[in-house]
């Protein structure tokens, strides 16, 4: 390995865009810690300071470990943080109503962050070790779960937003380690099924207001189970018809009755298990003034907030929504909102610039890696880093739900910057050694 | 470890464009979505913010006073009081009604009026409850204002007049503005919580004295606290203060010369126009209007048969009886109709067709000439000349060409232009023919014709300033309220201009001085300070024993300037007493303006026998 060259080939654009979005990140969260009067009355602005300082020091120790290391030790961290999951959901402490924190109150940790990292590491491990019968439904199966335990484990806590990140993560890893297309379009298609039939009921009760025979197959769970029933039966005898006729309309038929079943069947628990206000949160997504006093507040406020900020914003600790406590969740969730009400348009394209340049990088990277496994590494990253951007800035413009999510290195919290930070050290690692990794 | 996994590989070329093209397509749309949020409907968002954050509300100005012309003391004024108002968002909705019971007993009204003026809705915008509170009681919601959520006050000065009670026509009184009022000047900046004039000055001149109310604005965070200074957008600008043509000395004098009688006083300057005193009575206390109880005395005025609201100077119209003979005479002398020296014999009573017309002296003035006429306001000259020589046609042009059946435009709401009647007139409205004893009856004063106590005051300023009317006017100056500088001043303008001689005018103030000097009340003229000129009027309205009493005058009947000389006319409804009453208290109002005197000074001087005991005076009908 010539060291010369690799310090050539260090990607500096990644560390620029994330040095860019750190200082953002902690001068707002300082103005959202201002109050109408002006005056601090937070002290999340430190901490983050020490959580950016600290995570650059992981970023560099993550550069320094070859990735190597991770491949091997893959299914132990894991391992590590399956454990950790399971110990916050005894032990952890609750925070906004989800058993999500482990340690004590103030300094601890989240490990469901954490575990979004080892799960990609796990998953591309395992892509990288079934590249040759990838496209099998057994080995998709199997790469299923690895998501799917930790899912389980934060939806328990229950964390719905920090759960869903997983499912992109294993659909584009799955997807460009060449899984089936009809695998994945099956769990798409089941996840768009699901969200529809959990909320119809409750978006007809709220935005309808009257009962129809199509919403309440979806609520009546009598009516539920006869149908499911049904297309039950009509999974057997299609799988009946392929099995003997061995004709691909049989095929097809099963597939969709099973994506049918199957999301009812989930929809039906979701129903169970999802609390009110979750299901909520996606109707007021629909018609956010349904309840402009609850729910729909947080929506409207962080419209206004980013409306309002114009082409050139407010000016930095100008914000009125936010300093007059408008915005709710604002070193969090709506971080991006106090951004684009005090430097408008201009800061908001900036701050999409920087996720940009590093999603771009993150593709080259991937491109450029020679071994599957660091490509699959970048892709899970991609993912990741991606649904966040999306999920979090969706919602703060008002055209994604609200699921309460963070916006990776620019909200408030140490975990969540720790997990992008090293995430963001494995993108350069990987491009620091994509020439001379071999074994 | 094997190499196997990490030997060359080749990722899928077009599922990696896919997820680029996906991440693309993203970013565009975002990027895309946050411009059209924060740059094409920014100002969108930007109102909303500023409606949520910022809440508005007026400050009001304060009113312009109202003074005399000695601007010394003023005649309307602002009294510091508070309105309490209530933020239906902000108040306890579970406790309100507590809450509404507890302000209800500071404040002494009913609870129940007060619950029904709270919307149901939590509306962000105040509500006022109840205006005219004290200071003590807004003290007394202060230091329990943790019982009171949403309840707030404000400052809201009430008018106060101190003035005497004829005054009220004059000045009027203002109060909250309806929806009427609001619907026509809404484009003037009025709004729904304006307050405004009602009635007399306060109506006519309610722009300049109400002034442009402020407009302050308070930012309040999430909870509607105020978190930033009150911060003015617009200052409040204070009205004008009025500076009226009254003189208060004299027209206490003349409410007090007038006396407890309906009817009205008109004092005038001729060479201006200027009102100096203008009394209606009855009249009402202004004041009370901004009592607790003024709901009921408001209802009382209305209900009250003598119609108080009613300003009898301009807002009602007699017959003008024998003061109509003045017009008579210029129309004879201008258009040459008879000589003015030949005489008529008055036989006390006069044929026309199959009717007798009675001269008020059933017994004749015998051989009479123009000036005795007037002097001895003879109904038989005037029938004859008027009946057989003038002609209703030039009756009828006299009387407008002297300002009679108009509006005389002075500056109080609500005058009426009389009516000055003739044959299209008749035909039109009574569908009658017009016939001889219109024609007499009009001579005379009677009949249809109707004037206003101001349109005779003004016959008589154009007698004095022989041809010229000034519009009569009540405004003398505004001024500044700070500087007290005066800001505009009125100037006298021409109303009526008439084209008659100087000569005609000449006879007529001679022969006016006489009926004064020579005629049936110069008895009752015992002022020594100034030598009045004038002609009485008696109004036939239907009863027997009470007629109306006009005495129209001016006086001193030579002054070397014009602007010394004042015009008085006096008019007593029939529906009191007849007393004779309007000349006499003529007599009191030039001795105490000319003497400088209180109505006390002047009963003492003059020792006025008749004031005291009026049944004294023959009760007979004599002109």
């Amino acid at each position: 390995m010539n060291s010369r060259k690799s310090y050539l080939t260090f990607d500096f654009i990644i560390i620029l865009a994330v040095l860019c979005l750190s200082v953002i990140s902690v001068c707002f969260i300082y103005s959202s810690g201002l109050n109408s009067e002006g005056v601090n009355t937070s002290i999340e602005f430190i901490k983050q300071i020490i959580w950016v300082v600290t995570g650059f020091a992981l970023m560099a120790l993550i550069i320094y470990i070859d990735y190597k290391y991770l491949y091997d030790f893959a299914y132990y961290i894991y391992g590590v943080c399956i454990l950790l999951l399971i110990i916050t959901l005894l032990v952890g402490n609750k925070v906004n109503g989800a058993r999500s924190w482990l340690g004590f109150p103030g300094i601890g940790i989240q490990p469901s962050e954490f575990t979004k990292l080892a799960t990609i590491i796990a998953l591309s491990a395992f892509c990288t070790k079934n590249r040759e019968n990838i496209r099998s439904l057994a080995v998709f199966l199997r790469a299923a779960l690895i998501p799917a335990l930790p899912m389980a484990l934060i939806l328990a806590q229950p964390d719905l937003g920090t759960a869903l990140v997983y499912i992109p993560i294993f659909l584009v890893i799955l997807f460009m380690a060449g899984a089936k297309i009809r695998y994945l379009f099956f769990l798409v298609a089941c996840g768009i099924c699901v969200t529809l039939f959990t909320i119809i009921p409750m978006w007809s009760g709220y935005v309808l207001k009257q009962e129809t025979l199509f919403v309440a197959v979806f609520s009546k769970q009598l009516l539920m189970l006869a149908v499911l029933g049904a297309g039950i039966l009509v999974i057997i005898l299609s799988a009946v018809g392929w099995f003997v006729f061995k004709k691909e309309l049989y095929y097809w038929l099963c597939y969709s009755s099973v994506i049918f079943s199957s999301s009812l069947f989930l929809a039906m628990m979701a129903q169970k298990i999802l609390k009110a206000y979750q299901i909520m949160r996606l109707v007021v997504f629909l018609d956010p003034s349904v309840d402009p006093q609850g729910a729909g507040w947080n929506i409207l406020q962080s419209l206004t907030a980013i409306g309002s900020g114009g082409l050139v914003g407010k000016g930095f600790l100008q914000g009125t929504q936010s300093h007059y406590h408008y915005l709710p969740q604002q070193s969090n969730d709506f971080i991006f909102s106090i951004i684009a009400e005090e430097t408008g348009f201009l800061g908001g394209i900036f701050v999409f610039l920087c996720f940009f340049i590093i999603i771009v990088r993150a593709f080259i990277i991937a491109n450029s890696s020679k071994d599957s496994f660091g490509s699959y590494l970048c892709f899970g990253v991609i993912a990741m880093f991606f649904f966040h951007f999306m999920v979090n800035i969706g919602m703060a413009m008002g055209i994604m739900p609200i699921t309460g999510i963070p916006l990776l290195f620019l909200s408030y919290g140490g975990s969540s910057l720790w997990t992008s930070m090293m995430a963001a050290g494995i993108l350069i690692n990987i491009y620091y050694r994509r020439y001379g990794f071999k074994i | 470890m094997s190499n196997k996994p990490f030997e060359n590989q080749s990722i899928k070329k077009e599922r990696m464009f896919f997820l680029i093209l996906v991440v693309c397509v993203v970013f565009a749309v975002f990027s895309g979505y946050l411009f059209s949020m924060q740059v094409t409907r920014w100002m969108e968002y930007q109102n909303r913010a500023w409606a949520v954050a910022r809440r508005t509300s007026e400050v009001p100005a304060l009113r312009g006073e109202i003074f005399d012309r000695n601007y010394d003391a003023p005649l309307a004024s602002n009294v510091d009081s508070f309105a309490v108002s209530i933020v239906p968002a902000e108040t306890d909705r579970q406790n309100l009604p507590q809450i509404i019971s507890n302000l209800s007993a500071i404040l002494g009204t009913d609870s129940d009026s007060l619950m029904k003026k709270i919307p149901s809705s939590d509306v962000f915008q105040s509500i006022e409850l109840k205006d005219n509170v004290t200071y003590g009681q807004v003290v007394q919601i202060a230091s329990n204002i943790e019982d009171f959520p949403g309840i707030s006050w404000s400052s809201k000065p009430v008018r106060h007049y101190n003035h005497t009670p004829s005054l009220s026509h004059i000045i009027g009184y203002v109060g909250n503005i309806n929806s009427e009022e609001l619907h026509l000047l809404y484009n003037k900046g009025y709004d729904a919580n304006s307050i405004i004039g009602k009635s007399g000055i306060e109506k006519e001149y309610d722009l300049l004295l109400k002034g442009n109310p402020g407009l302050k604005s308070i930012t309040v965070d999430a909870k509607g606290r105020n978190v930033q200074e009150e911060r003015y957008i617009r200052p409040p600008v204070p009205g004008k203060n009025i500076v009226l043509t009254i003189d208060r000395r004299i027209q206490e004098l003349c409410e007090k010369a007038l006396g407890e009688r309906m009817g009205s006083v008109v004092v005038l300057k001729p060479a201006t126009g200027e009102i100096l005193a203008m009394v209606s009575y009855p009249s009402y206390d202004t004041n009370q209007f901004y009592t607790p109880d003024s709901a009921n005395y408001y209802k009382a005025l209305l209900e009250n048969g003598n119609h108080p609201f009613l300003n009898r100077a301009i807002q009602s119209a007699n017959a003008p009886a024998s003061v109509f003979k003045t017009i008579m005479m210029t129309a004879i002398l201008e258009e040459n109709a008879f000589p003015p020296a030949k005489t008529i014999d008055c036989t006390g009573k006069l044929f026309l067709g199959n009717r007798i017309f009675n001269c008020h002296l059933k017994t004749g003035h015998g051989p009479l000439n123009l000036s005795d006429a007037l002097k001895e306001s003879c109904d038989v000259y005037f029938w004859e000349v008027g009946g057989n020589y003038l002609g209703p046609k030039k009756i009828e042009q006299y009387s407008r060409m002297m300002g009679l059946g108009e509006k005389t435009g002075i500056d109080l709401p609500g005058e009426v232009a009389g009516l000055v009647p003739n044959p299209d007139w008749k035909l039109n409205r009574i569908n009658e023919m017009w016939v001889g004893g219109d024609t007499y009856n009009m001579s005379i004063g009677q009949g249809y014709t109707q004037v206003t106590t101001l349109q005779i005051a003004d016959l008589i300023a154009m007698i004095v300033n022989e041809g010229t009317i000034y519009t009569p006017h009540i405004l003398k100056e505004v001024r500044d309220v700070v500087t007290g500088e005066v800001v505009e001043k009125r100037t006298p303008r021409i109303l009526h201009k008439a084209d008659i001689s100087s000569h005609t005018f000449h006879e007529l103030k001679k022969a006016m001085r006489r009926v004064v000097s020579e005629g049936s009340i110069r008895r009752l003229f015992n002022n020594k300070v100034v030598e009045v000129a004038g002609k009485t009027g008696t109004g036939e309205v239907g009863y027997l024993d009470r007629w109306t009493s006009w005495f129209a005058s001016f006086g001193p009947y030579q002054a070397e300037k014009p602007e010394d000389q004042v015009v008085v006319v006096v008019m007593v409804e029939a529906s009191n007493e007849w007393e004779w009453w309007a000349p006499k208290a003529s007599n009191a109002i030039y001795q105490g303006i000319f003497a400088d005197q209180s109505y006390e000074e002047v009963v003492k001087t003059l020792d006025i026998w008749y004031l005291n005991n009026g049944t004294d005076v023959i009760r007979r009908r004599s002109e």
